[in-house]
């Protein structure tokens, strides 16, 4: 499947725990008695409390915040400019409006806490009484989860100009694994938190960004980017970092799935801080012996197409509807849109019609945009749809139009361009039928939707055929890919796929042409040339399949169904002993390929008795 | 009328903390040196005094401040073009700004531009100037022609365009060169002065 930007955090406490945790917190936070009338607002007994819940966990030495505020002389240094930023919100930094719906760790002060630091400073912010003053909060130097299983670092650091405006860079992590691991944690360590806004993991199964690298550990610019893959391997956690982020493991279940040839792409949002900045991030792995039992996947609603926004409009309104068929869990949202994005709201609409605001950003910022998770999953039954509605502000108005005087703004991958995104993660309801994987029904949901929604659009028909074909819809899916194809008739990734479902299907000629094809725009293609190879083989034709899973070889050394088809396409020639040569490596990297050891066993049987 | 104008914290409690700094420090200044902005190595600085007939131009800073850092190679790159035809002074308005911390500051952001202590905020007060970075400019005759922000980089907290679309420091050191109009004070964007004792 095709994905564009996502993220996030690496984690969702066990739900029961989850919602213990923010209530203590809140009680924590808001049950400071503010002074009856007239009293003299202090430090110690009313300012501290706060600064040491919101602000002190970013505002601390080693962290984001770009000073400390953990003692009365931090803030006294402070102080108008605290009144200022917080009476406006810009700080703490939480972007949604009070809803019922409650989010896990929201930040959001409340009227009488922003009024009672306005007191206090207009009072000559004074201390106040040593009694008063609350345990200043202990933080953990260093990895937050404890030592890593294993830590990967990049291998050269990237280094952030001085001046310019905003930077986003992907630093690609070769991942250190020689088979599949559960993880149930990835901890990110961003680099210079100062100057890093936000970062997100993307996992990139077939390692395909790394060809945006120049040299091989560089990392590459780009806001956006698109991972692919080619089996029904949905993305299911947001992998996320902001300012702030304390990492929590996975759930009890939910744990992260990292083959062998992964690759994690960091994709960081930087902000030039007036000198050089060396940025080194490296990731905290740890593994689990439990593999995931309880599977959530990231929806997307979007509608990057209906972007096209003239300058000078104000309220550009943008919409995605979609209707879920299945009972789902929501765990978990992420509003996404680039500078003209205004107001971000998410709807859901239950089949008994009633409604709940999954999430409201009336002033949405960029530079804070996180992945909220829910205080407790919100139960979404079959038949709810979720509707999505964002408006964009292209006027000069808007003070970080990108664009000075704003021009016309469509839909792209640059910082000036725009996004409509809406991520949900999702953990559908278990079904009585135990081999039947609801992700599959939602996601076909899914890419029925994009395809009726972007009839020309390639990847929305590519997607879709992929799913159709991984549920055995082969017909349908052949007619999707021939309409991935049509609209990109170079394409070698298509061209293989279509190729590849024709040949399951028995249509043997037409799936040497798109084989072909693919072959013709990308000679390097090894899924092309092993189902190539396996097309000819089954017209008998062996010489030319020889030499096709012979390139697959050299490009993927060490796949086993290349090296047993190999020694059976020689076998079928006659070169017997070349053959078993090929059975044996194909069982070196797998001992338990049947294929291979059966076709042995026969070659050995054969050796014996060559007049047979 | 008159009195209510004295209600400003910094002039009430001004002379209570020059009397305490005296009376505990016996430092060697006068009363009045105490009150003028310092050099690095302590001595009492004039920075109009140097420059005679030159504009001046004072930019207003803060060690810790992310939005005044974010500045400095602007403010570097804008200094070097104006090198011999005007006196550039950094000012760290803030008594906790060691000369230590200061020549350690300017290393880090690549400065090479002389840098003034005013702990007591006598420069910041004549330049008429609330945050860092702000500027001010005076011309030849070492009048003040404008004060305020460097540019509308930043229209709020955290809002950053992505790049300036006004350039005030530049057109007031363009207005003060020629003696045209200057650019209207604008305030800026950042770190409040009055915080720093």
């Amino acid at each position: 499947m095709t994905l564009s930007c996502r993220s996030v955090v690496a984690c969702l406490l066990g739900f029961s725990s989850i919602a213990g945790a923010v209530l203590a917190q809140q009680g924590g936070a808001t049950a400071q008695p503010s002074p009856p009338g007239g009293q003299q607002v202090t430090f110690n007994r009313d300012i501290a409390p706060i600064l040491f819940h919101y602000c002190a966990p970013c505002h601390h030495s080693g962290e984001a915040g770009p000073f400390p505020l953990l003692t009365y002389a931090d803030a006294k240094a402070r102080a108008r400019q605290i009144a200022a930023i917080t009476s406006t919100r810009f700080m703490p930094p939480w972007l949604p409006e009070p809803q019922e719906l409650r989010f896990a760790d929201e930040l959001r002060l409340s009227a009488e806490q922003i009024a009672l630091i306005q007191k206090w400073v207009e009072q000559e912010a004074v201390e106040g009484a040593a009694a008063d003053l609350p345990p200043a909060p202990q933080f953990v130097p260093g990895w937050q989860l404890g030592q890593p299983d294993k830590i990967i670092e990049v291998e050269k650091p990237y280094t952030l100009a001085a001046g310019g405006s905003d930077m986003y860079w992907n630093f690609v992590f070769r991942t250190p694994v020689d088979r599949t691991r559960w993880l149930k944690a990835i901890e990110i360590r961003p680099g210079e938190k100062r100057v890093v806004h936000h970062a997100n993991i993307l996992v990139d199964r077939s390692q395909s960004a790394r060809r945006q690298e120049s040299q091989p550990g560089t990392g590459f610019a780009g806001m956006e980017l698109k991972i692919e893959s080619e089996t029904f391997d949905p993305d299911s956690h947001f992998l996320f970092w902001k300012p702030g982020t304390v990492p929590k493991p996975e759930p009890e279940g939910m744990s992260l799935r990292l083959d062998k040839d992964t690759d994690l792409i960091l994709n960081i949002h930087l902000q030039p801080s007036g000198k050089p900045e060396k940025i080194q991030p490296s990731l905290g792995l740890y593994f689990t012996d439990k593999p995931a039992t309880l599977f959530p996947m990231l929806l997307q609603l979007e509608n990057d197409r209906q972007l096209d926004i003239p300058p000078g409009e104000k309220r550009f309104l943008v919409t995605d509807e979609f209707t879920l068929p299945v009972d789902v869990d929501l765990l978990a949202i992420y509003p996404h849109a680039h500078y003209l994005g205004k107001d971000l709201q998410a709807l859901a609409t239950l089949p008994d019609g009633s409604t709940k605001t999954l999430i409201h950003i009336s002033q949405w910022d960029l530079n804070w945009q996180a992945v909220y998770r829910y205080a407790a999953p919100v139960s979404l039954p079959k038949g709810t749809t979720i509707s999505m509605r964002y408006t964009y502000d292209n006027s000069s108005e808007n003070p970080v139009n990108p664009n000075d005087p704003p021009r016309r703004v469509v839909s792209g991958n640059r910082s000036s361009d725009e996004m409509a995104h809406l991520w949900l993660q999702v953990l559908p309801h278990a079904s009585a039928d135990s081999a039947f994987d609801p992700r599959m029904l939602l996601q076909e949901a899914m890419a029925r939707h994009n395809v009726g929604k972007n009839p020309a659009d390639f990847e929305a028909h590519y997607n879709f055929a992929a799913i159709l074909q991984a549920r055995g819809v082969s017909a349908e899916a052949i007619q999707q890919f021939e309409f991935a194809v049509r609209l990109r008739p170079q394409d070698a990734t298509a061209n293989n796929a279509l190729g590849a479902a024709l040949l399951a299907a028995g249509r043997i000629d037409d799936a040497i042409s798109h084989l072909t094809a693919a072959l013709e725009t990308q000679p390097d293609n090894f899924d092309a040339h092993y189902n190539l190879a396996n097309a000819l083989a089954s017209e008998d034709k062996f010489l030319e399949a020889i030499e096709h899973y012979r390139a697959a070889i050299r490009l993927h050394p060490d796949d086993a169904n290349t090296e047993a088809n190999l020694g059976s396409a020689l076998a079928e020639t006659g070169k017997l002993s070349e053959a078993k040569q090929h059975f044996e490596r194909a069982l070196r990297i797998d001992p338990h390929h049947k294929l291979a050891r059966e076709n042995l066993e026969q070659i050995a049987r054969d050796l014996k008795n060559p007049q047979e | 009328m008159y009195r209510a104008s004295l209600s400003s914290h910094s002039v009430v409690i001004f002379p209570f903390l020059v009397a305490a700094a005296l009376l505990l420090f016996a430092l060697p200044f006068s009363l009045a040196a105490q009150k003028s902005a310092l050099h690095l190595d302590g001595t009492p600085a004039d920075p109009f005094l140097a420059a005679s007939g030159k504009p001046v131009v004072l930019v207003f800073l803060r060690t810790d401040c992310p939005i005044s850092n974010r500045y400095a190679p602007l403010i570097q790159q804008i200094s070097s073009r104006y090198e011999a035809k005007v006196a550039f002074w950094l000012v760290y308005p803030s008594k906790t700004a060691s000369a230590t911390k200061i020549r350690q500051h300017e290393r880090e952001y690549g400065y090479k531009l002389p840098a003034l202590r005013d702990p007591q905020h006598a420069l910041a007060a004549q330049a008429q100037v609330q945050v860092t970075p702000e500027v001010a400019v005076f011309d030849g005759n070492h009048r003040l022609v404008y004060h305020g922000r460097i540019d509308d980089l930043y229209q709020d907290f955290g809002h950053a365009r992505s790049a300036a679309t006004t350039h005030e420091l530049d057109d007031a050191i363009q207005a003060a060169l020629s003696g045209k109009t200057p650019p209207r004070n604008m305030p800026g964007v950042g770190c409040f002065i009055a915080d720093l004792e």
